[in-house]
């Protein structure tokens, strides 16, 4: 193995070491403390920013298309093989880059957030995991290696949603998020199937695998039902406000950051076929623009900082899907690094932004002037008040979800407990 | 008599394995005394037995011995985890007969040995002190698999004139009529469409450990893999597939089912159903993906499947029987240990990367798209149904407001600790590293695999 690729490898697993670590002390009985928590963070996130820093000069200096590490396979049966490998490119490099920096700054910025909050210990366990996750899902060189990351990265989210777990409607909110996040996941799964079935590999580190036609269409549509549930595009977007719910420094790292665009990144990542069909583009871009539209207007209705945040997240995640749908990827790349930094910005200052607002008050002697004509105010009020009862209710997504998804779920699991407990004696 | 067991050439290991558990069981319930200690001992010699019977077989025989050492190491792990309450001379018994019926069954090559061990088995659950059900179901259940198996081997047996397994190979013995009923047997015993109800029944009302071994024997995919696709090859193309895509509608069923089920033990019986009737589609599927998949699925949904009815009884043994899922109950703060252990089964269970199950599941998923691209559909969707129902159990088991009402509760208790740690070591380590274990069950498979070579599958390929 060479230095860059053992770079690349200690970097990845970094986070997953310092988990597992955090996760076997707890379970012996010791909880390590703050103070120690918090240096191990930095030093985790510190040692893997040099590390990654290396890494782009090397392959910045030696002109390579990046890092491949094969590992073998994890386990094959005959013919079918779940690769391991990992893969840093100029596509994901700058992912990698970008969550490493940024779950350091939160572990830093937690660190004084958090002081003396009962779950200290489990936002940071969950940090970690989190960044193991995410840097698994952008160094992974084949689809397979990425569902994996992929999914961690999805249930140390809702785990996180639900961190203040004394009140119910936070556990809720995760739960509804969870059930969004797995139904969203069976299209990664389905699309990774597909590619060993029709192309024989899910690997792209050597190039993506080979599809035409009616295959390459239908493995794009399964991946943009991924992309879109991970993304928050619509029609999935309801479950974005609800995470609001979790820590500020979760919801910043979460969906200001880098959970939020990992949609993104995959497409991005597949990129070259989705361009093969204009169908599955087109449907990118109308799905971008639809949730550029509705996060535009239904942040305008929102109640509080952090959801209008949200929204307003949401609008430029729609954005960069139409870019990655016209096949601008450069612009939607500067476009992420630049909108998740300013973003998780922020979300760390949405606590103190009445504080903020106070001191420019003083700052000036008087209030600020407001900030100018809104668009809408050009709408005939009709319109306004419908458009403000859409936002509202944020587009009705997540009650049609309930009226013509849950709803028809559970009333058919109702019935199927009638018919089973219909012949049982004494059956509750 | 020495030819009834197939698993090994020098069979004692084997016989000891089995004979010690029943031994045991008698003692256990004549003597009354030191019944953890009667108990742990037998399960741990019948282990052991296991182990050495394992060590002299070559690997692509060891489907079964692998299969009687994961059950006896299995109920040594419950007999530990048993709560004191639990832990009477006829639970003890009934769990240490239940042991040696199911490893009789697993080892056994004779037609006659195989009826009688599966009947065996499901003696403790006629027993009323034993199994408390007032559901008829269970019972009814139990008994018709019996009956249809009893029948289905009288008619193999009449029209063939062996009792050995090994010689009806690809002779379909008893004709179309024992085929169906041993495809009843299967569906009664492991709960497929539409006696699916039984098995939520049992576990709401049965002794939650020792109910969960009964589902974790898997009788009903060992009648496949031992007596249905072997000797009914030619049948098993034609018709099999009826029984995989009634699997596949269990899976979906159950996972529908459990989305508003309140009771934690129906919810979990629900979910494990669902989980282990695609092990069934995996047999079926005819593919190496889709029935190695089906062989490490069996392992991780017994080994998860005992650790949360161990959980939930250890849970109800503290916190009262009336759990629900109705309301938050907030009981981490009191059990943070078992909030966990009962977070990473649940997790194993259901397909989280870095667990065992995130292999199964991946194997299983491709096997049965691969043999059946649209009903295999309904696996993955299930299996997030599955995965929403359990994460709502654990949300509102150990997540919100702590009840009032009882003062302070211990968490797991050092033994219960060791054994749930055990379970899990399993569990997360055969996930980071799966290849040696995936490639002894790929092996394994290759038996059912070659077995249902026929025709058919020749054509497909």
């Amino acid at each position: 193995m060479t230095l860059p690729q053992a770079i690349l490898v200690s970097v990845v697993l970094a986070p997953g070491v310092v988990f597992l670590l955090l996760a076997l002390a707890w379970l012996l009985g010791w909880t390590p403390g703050e103070k120690l928590i918090t240096r191990l963070t930095g030093l985790t996130f510190g040692a893997c920013a040099f590390g990654l820093a290396a890494l782009l000069w090397n392959v910045t200096e030696a002109h390579s298309a990046g890092v491949v590490v094969s590992f073998g396979n994890w386990f094959s049966v005959q013919d079918y093989h779940f690769p391991l490998v990992l893969l840093a490119d100029r596509l994901s490099l700058p992912f990698l880059a970008m969550t490493v920096l940024l779950c350091g700054l939160i572990g830093q910025f937690s660190a004084t957030y958090l002081h003396r909050e009962p779950g200290f210990f489990r936002f940071f366990v969950l940090l970690h995991l989190f960044a193991f996750g995410s840097m698994l899902a952008f160094a992974a060189g084949s689809f397979d290696l990425l569902a994996g990351g992929w999914e961690i990265v999805g249930i140390t989210s809702v785990l996180l949603i639900g961190f203040f777990q004394l009140r119910p409607p936070p556990v809720e909110n995760g739960l509804r998020v969870f059930g969004v996040y797995r139904a969203c996941d069976i299209g990664l799964l389905v699309a990774v199937f597909a590619m060993h079935h029709w192309a024989g590999t899910a690997k792209f580190a050597t190039g993506l695998p080979q599809l035409f036609g009616r295959e390459n269409l239908i493995v794009c549509l399964l991946l943009l039902l991924a992309a879109a549930g991970k993304a928050a595009q619509v029609p999935f977007c309801g479950w974005l406000p609800r995470a609001m719910e979790g820590p500020t420094p979760s919801s910043a790292v979460f969906y200001g950051a880098i959970s939020i665009h990992a949609g993104a990144y995959l497409l991005l990542r597949i990129q070259p076929i989705l361009a093969q069909s204009t169908l599955a583009s087109g449907l990118v871009i109308l799905a971008g623009m639809a949730t550029a539209l509705h996060g535009t207007i239904s942040g305008r209705a929102s109640a509080d900082a952090k959801t209008s945040i949200a929204y307003a997240s949401l609008t430029q995640v729609g954005v960069m899907f139409v870019e990655i749908g016209l096949g601008w990827t450069a612009i939607a790349v500067a476009h992420i690094l630049g909108h998740a930094t300013v973003r998780t910005l922020q979300f760390l200052r949405a606590p103190s932004m009445l504080h903020d607002d106070h001191r420019m008050h003083s700052a000036i002697g008087e209030h600020a002037a407001p900030a100018g004509t809104q668009a809408e105010d050009l709408l005939p009020e009709s319109i306004r008040l419908w458009l403000y009862r859409w936002a509202f209710d944020r587009g009705h997504l997540d009650t049609i979800l309930d009226l013509y998804v849950i709803e028809p779920l559970l009333s058919l699991s109702r019935i199927f407990a009638r018919l089973d407990r219909a012949g049982s004696r004494g059956g509750d | 008599m020495l030819d009834i067991l197939r698993i090994t050439s020098t069979p004692l290991a084997g016989y000891v394995a089995i004979a010690v558990p029943w031994l045991a069981a008698l003692m256990v319930v004549a003597y009354r005394r030191h019944v953890r200690i009667v108990g742990c001992v037998a399960a741990g010699v019948s282990a052991v037995g296991c182990v050495l019977v394992l060590g002299i077989v070559a690997p692509g025989q060891s489907l079964y011995p692998s299969v009687m050492l994961l059950y006896s190491c299995l109920t040594l792990g419950a007999m530990i985890l048993l709560p004191q309450r639990d832990c009477s001379p006829g639970i003890v018994g009934g769990m240490l007969l239940l042991l040696g019926s199911t490893l009789l069954a697993y080892s056994t090559d004779n037609l006659l040995i195989l009826l009688a061990a599966w009947i065996l088995s499901a003696v403790p659950f006629f027993v009323p002190r034993w199994f408390q059900a007032q559901s008829w179901r269970p019972r009814a259940g139990l008994l018709l698999s019996s009956i249809a198996l009893g029948v289905a081997v009288a008619l193999m047996v009449a029209g063939t004139h062996t009792t050995s397994i090994e010689r009806l190979q690809g002779r379909s013995p008893g004709g179309p009529a024992a085929f169906g009923l041993l495809v009843a047997a299967v569906i009664l015993r492991k709960g497929i469409l539409p006696a699916q109800a039984w098995i939520s029944d049992a576990a709401e009302a049965g002794p939650a450990v020792p109910t969960s071994l009964l589902f974790s024997g898997h009788f009903g995919a060992l009648l496949v893999a031992k007596l249905i696709v072997p000797p009914f090859a030619g049948a098993t193309a034609s018709f099999f597939p009826i029984l995989s895509w009634l699997a596949l509608a269990t899976a979906l069923y159950a996972a529908i089912r459990a989305l508003a089920e309140d009771s934690p033990r129906r919810l979990l019986a629900l979910v494990a159903l669902s989980q282990s009737a695609s092990i069934l589609a995996g047999l079926e599927s005819r593919t190496a993906e889709g029935i190695t998949g089906a062989l490490v699925h069996w392992y991780v949904v017994a080994v998860s499947t005992v650790g949360l009815f161990g959980i939930v009884r250890l849970l109800e043994v503290r916190f009262g029987e009336n759990l629900t899922t109705a309301t938050h109950l907030g009981l981490a703060q009191h059990a943070p240990r078992l909030a966990v252990s009962f977070a990473v089964f649940g997790l194993a269970l259901l397909g989280l990367p870095g667990t065992l199950s995130f292999c199964s599941q991946d194997l299983l998923i491709h096997g049965t798209l691969q043999s059946h691209p649209l009903t295999g559909l309904l696996l993955p969707i299930s299996t997030a149904m599955n995965a929403v129902s359990v994460f709502r159990l654990f949300t509102r088991l150990f997540l919100g407001r702590r009840r009032t009402g009882f003062t302070a509760v211990v968490d797991a208790l050092p033994r219960e600790r060791w054994v749930l740690a055990v379970g899990m070591v399993f569990v997360v380590l055969g996930g980071l590293f799966p290849n040696a274990f995936v490639a002894r069950r790929s092996a394994e498979a290759d038996l059912v695999a070659r077995a249902t070579e026929t025709k058919h599958a020749r054509m497909r390929h």
